[in-house]
């Protein structure tokens, strides 16, 4: 009897040992995402882009349309429009069987903070993240993205951004230059994520129909600094330029580094809004 | 593919089983209401029907039936030696209510907790009480009745008569 | 596909040679079969949508094979075009459930699918309620083994079920229970019985891929992979007497539902009971802080992969306006305390008059905790004090008295107040303070014919309003008339209507025809938007207008 007690008392106290202890100095860890702030030397390219994000799954059969749509539109703006597809933890994105699993949880923190994933309907796309008359100005992107887009690479740029990036052993190094063109004030963020391109998994087609070597393109991978962005260290005053580097550690084996690129974004802290935008490969 | 395996299963199986009733599961744990464990094969009533009533606290025609019963329980026990005994599928959000409960009814029945629903589970009670079956003297499971209607334990009863004679 | 073609190849070889190994073709199939089918149409008071696919059904059958000690079983789920209120990821059809197992009195094993619960369910509790579309059974091995009298060692490990697919987290665990007085055999006949339990269950799930922004710029959370919760219980019995208690305590567990914060969680649940004939009388009381413990931690379904389970202790009320409302326990942080009191006057008394009066009398309070914010994600959140109180979540108060007033002739009123803090739900708003008052008649007219009067009223502090749209808000009346024809038939019409500062009337009529184990009913009418909660699970059931079948039967 005492016997049993004893050895139930040691595989109970072998089994507390089976969860993990965090000290409180080791809650939060190092991301390697943010780089120190310092002069730069400008940027010659004065474009001003618009960033597309579409929320879409691969059970949602009017996705393809809508991807299509963004296709003929980002090559309709020769690289002043960059697109994003992002797979939050909706219904539409759960992966069919032996299939990758294509949602993040940063996807689903925009998701649910832009109100797509409440509204249940996709696909929903989001350009510059922009406010609307109510909530934010999503819209279905199967049509009329010209009219979100136009207004925005039709104005000028009041910031100029150039992104750069190498990789080794995993170890991403990616390089934003910014020149500011007007005084735009400091209350500024920069987020850096990456896309990866040419993913085989099986997608819902408007026919009803599974399509198992369907290629997923521009998915959002992850977000390389804090899921809202990195606090700009600048005055925000016309003519000044700015320059950070910041790492980061791939820790996914499943990214094929080679089809990946690097999305930087300056937006507003407070309203989210998305000032400039530029997309680079990674050497 | 699914389907032609399914089919397949079904068919084996109604090969395998035997045209006769289905014996009361035996070595299903079940609690009595002061927390002893015990199995179901200690249902027992020397060779005499058994009646057994799958109930919850929060279920109306449950209690309605019970009650019904209580009030001619002598009487059919008496007649036919039948014995009731009720099986509570609450979880715990009721189950520690299950005895103040029995006894506040002041229900004369032996009462089990079932709270993992194994039994009712062995017994393909679903998920509707009440559900009650007759158990005969040899153990086999030889009628089983769902829901209750004021009256319905006049047919309960009427089951057990015919399962004696025979 | 392949890897589910293999387990069944392997069930039914093991099927047909336990079969053969009995020497005979013995043993017994049974199961049961559910269909359940719905029609809705539009309806812009009460907000029910036309649905596209017309038709929406949720179907399954259960299969069981035992022979002696031996038993297997396989469940197959068809949803075409799942019934309002369920998740859509249901949609699909497929073997859902399988398993093989064999159950002796002191050892019992099961491989595949299985349902389980460590002592209250704090720790672990593997359950179905296919009413809620909750299944979050585990498949992996679970084994029971009993090595001397009183003692009841189980082990559990496997991955839980989600909707088609299933949890890529390992949960395991363990459980010891020890009964006194089987134990040691002079206590075997004692007026108190003692009972003890223990348990451990864990998770693993990798941090690899989830990136948890902190709220410190360019910091991520340290994520643990292994999370653990240990609970211990008792449960003392002396003659009328019962005190049963649970407490619960989990690791490090940063989540979605706690926005990822290092606090560790814990519960304490108690139950006191006095009972004897005609009279009882139950107190319970719990308190609990940060304890959702589900197998992922970004799951967004709040329902959905819990491992633990915390019940609400208040009542679960049967009448429609006094469940309304039903209370959903806030597994991150509340405190309750539920009492119960029943009483038989008996026949010939003055109160209890020729055929004996039933009392019930039920109350309960549940809060939040007092706590003190101590920082967002990535940190330990915030403090709490044991005893301190927060904002009042829900209250009741409902005295039943039933009483035969003749031989054929049963009635009962009912008198119930409800406060719901609509936080509960996710919404802010004001507190509703309701006033239930219910009247149910049931006249048997002879031995097969019986009818049955329900009334309801239901006055509310609150109105409707257009931009909260909730459509239980205002005061309403209900009536109900049931008729039965035992043991077969019954046929009921029912209508719900918003008299004053609401919206909505709910009509419905059911007919339904039981013969043994099967039963079919057929409704039509209107169905509220609204939350259905079953043991302490909510989910939400969008309002429905139309025709709905059930089709039940077991064999």
């Amino acid at each position: 009897m005492k016997k049993t007690v004893l050895s139930l008392l040691t595989l109970v106290a072998l089994l507390f040992t089976a969860c993990d202890k965090i000290e409180e100095d080791q809650y939060i860890i190092y991301s390697g995402a943010s780089g120190e702030w310092v002069d730069g030397n400008g940027v010659s390219d004065h474009t001003q882009r618009a960033l597309i994000e579409k929320y879409t799954g691969v059970r949602c059969l009017n996705c393809p349309t809508a991807e299509d749509a963004i296709n003929a539109a980002v090559a309709q703006y020769g690289g002043k429009l960059l697109a994003v597809a992002i797979h939050d933890s909706s219904t539409f994105t759960r992966p069919y069987p032996n299939n990758p699993d294509l949602r993040t949880a940063t996807g689903n923190t925009w998701s649910k903070f832009f109100g797509v994933f409440d509204a249940g309907q996709y696909p929903v796309a989001l350009v510059n993240r922009t406010p609307g008359a109510s909530g934010w100005d999503l819209f279905n992107p199967i049509s009329g993205i010209n009219s979100y887009v136009d207004p925005i690479v039709n104005s000028e740029a009041t910031i100029a951004i150039e992104v750069s990036a190498t990789e080794a052993e995993g170890l991403i190094s990616t390089t934003v230059n910014l020149e500011f063109l007007e005084n735009v004030g400091d209350n500024l963020n920069l987020t850096l994520f990456i896309i990866e391109d040419n993913i085989n998994a099986t997608q819902l087609m408007p026919d009803s129909e599974k399509n198992e070597s369907y290629i997923h393109n521009h998915l959002f991978r992850e977000v390389i600094t804090d899921v809202w962005g990195t606090q700009i260290d600048c005055t925000g005053a016309k003519g000044e330029k700015k320059m950070t580097t910041i790492d980061y550690q791939v820790a996914n084996s499943e990214w094929i580094i080679a089809n990946c690129h690097i999305v930087a974004f300056v937006s507003n802290r407070d309203t989210r809004q998305i000032v400039n935008v530029a997309e680079c490969d990674i050497n | 593919m699914k389907k032609i395996i399914f089919t397949l299963a079904l068919t084996l199986m109604g090969v395998v089983a035997m045209a006769q009733n289905a014996k009361l599961p035996e070595n299903i744990s079940l609690k009595t209401l002061d927390g002893k464990t015990v199995q179901s094969s200690e249902i027992k009533n020397d060779g005499k029907p058994i009646i057994i009533s799958f109930w919850a606290t929060w279920c109306k025609p449950c209690n309605n039936e019970l009650d019904a019963i209580k009030e001619v329980y002598e009487e059919w026990q008496n007649e036919t030696g039948v014995k009731l005994v009720a099986i509570s599928i609450d979880d715990t959000r009721s189950a520690a209510r299950v005895k103040p409960w029995v006894d506040g009814k002041d229900w004369p029945y032996e009462v089990y907790l079932d709270q993992n629903k194994d039994l009712a589970r062995a017994m393909n009670v679903g998920a509707d009480v009440p559900f009650s079956f007759i158990v005969d003297g040899n153990g086999e499971i030889v009628w089983q009745h769902k829901g209750y209607q004021p009256g319905a334990e006049e047919e309960l009863i009427e089951q057990v008569r015919s399962f004696i004679n025979k | 596909m392949k890897r589910r073609f293999i387990c069944l190849t392997a069930l039914l070889a093991v099927c047909s040679m336990s079969a053969m190994a009995q020497g005979i073709m013995g043993g017994h199939v049974t199961g049961s079969i559910q269909l359940d089918g719905q029609i809705s149409h539009r309806d812009t008071i009460i907000g029910s949508q036309d649905v596209p696919q017309k038709l929406l059904s949720n179907a399954r059958a259960d299969i069981l094979y035992t022979n002696g000690n031996f038993s297997a079983g396989l469940r197959y789920e068809a949803y075409l075009g799942p019934m309002l209120g369920f998740r859509p990821d249901y949609e699909g059809q497929g073997i859902a459930n399988y398993f093989v197992s064999y159950k002796k009195e002191n050892f019992a094993i099961t491989a595949g699918h299985f349902y389980e619960q460590f002592g209250n369910g704090m720790s672990l509790r593997a359950y179905e309620d296919r009413y809620l579309g909750i299944d979050n059974a585990l498949r992996g091995f679970n084994v029971m083994y009993s090595p001397l009298s009183g003692v009841i060692l189980k082990g559990v490990i496997g991955r839980q079920r989600y909707f088609w697919l299933e949890s890529k987290n390992i949960v395991r665990g363990l459980d010891a229970e020890l009964s006194f007085n089987d134990i040691v055999k002079s206590w075997a006949d004692a007026k108190t019985r003692l009972t003890i339990g223990g348990s451990f269950v864990s998770k693993y799930e990798s941090a690899v891929n989830d990136w948890i922004p902190a709220n410190v710029n360019g910091y991520k959370v340290n994520l643990p992979e292994n999370v653990a919760t240990a609970a211990v219980r008792m449960d003392l019995a002396h003659g009328g007497f019962g005190l049963k208690a649970e407490y619960a305590h989990k690791s490090q567990d940063p989540n979605d539902l706690n926005n990822y914060i290092f606090r560790e969680g814990n519960v304490l649940w108690m139950s006191a009971s006095y009972s004897q004939r005609g009279m009882s009388a139950n107190i319970q009381a719990k308190r609990v802080d940060n304890m959702g413990f589900r197998s992922s931690r970004t799951e967004p379904y709040t329902e959905m992969l819990f491992i633990n389970y915390i019940p609400a202790i208040s009542k679960q009320h049967t009448y429609s306006f006094l469940s309304m409302y039903p209370y959903a326990t806030q597994s991150m942080g509340e405190m309750g305390l539920q009492g119960d009191f029943m009483y038989k006057f008996k026949k010939e008394t003055l109160l209890g008059g020729k055929y004996g009066t039933d009392i019930h009398i039920n109350a309960s309070l549940i809060t939040g905790l007092d706590t003190v914010d101590a920082g967002g994600r990535g940190t330990d959140g915030y403090t709490s004090s044991f005893f301190g109180t927060g904002d009042t979540y829900y209250g009741d108060l409902s005295v039943e008295v039933a009483k035969k007033l003749s031989s054929s002739v049963k009635f009962a009123a009912t008198y119930g107040y409800v406060v719901f803090n609509p936080i509960t739900e996710g919404h802010a708003g004001d507190n509703h303070h309701n006033h239930v008052v219910v009247a149910d008649l049931t006249w048997k007219m002879n031995k097969k014919n019986s009818i049955r009067f329900e009334a309801e009223w239901m006055g509310s502090d609150s109105k409707y309003d257009e931009s909260i749209d909730d459509k239980r808000a205002g005061d309403w009346i209900m009536g109900l008339v049931e008729y039965n024809f035992a043991p077969s038939w019954f046929v009921s019409v029912s209508d719900q209507y918003a008299y004053n500062d609401g919206i909505g009337n709910y009509y419905n009529l059911s007919v339904g025809y039981t013969k043994g184990a099967t039963r079919l009913q057929l409704g039509y009418g209107k169905q509220r938007e609204g939350i259905i909660c079953i043991g302490g699970v909510c989910r939400n059931v969008p309002a429905s207008n139309g025709l709905t079948f059930s089709l039940t039967t077991s064999f």
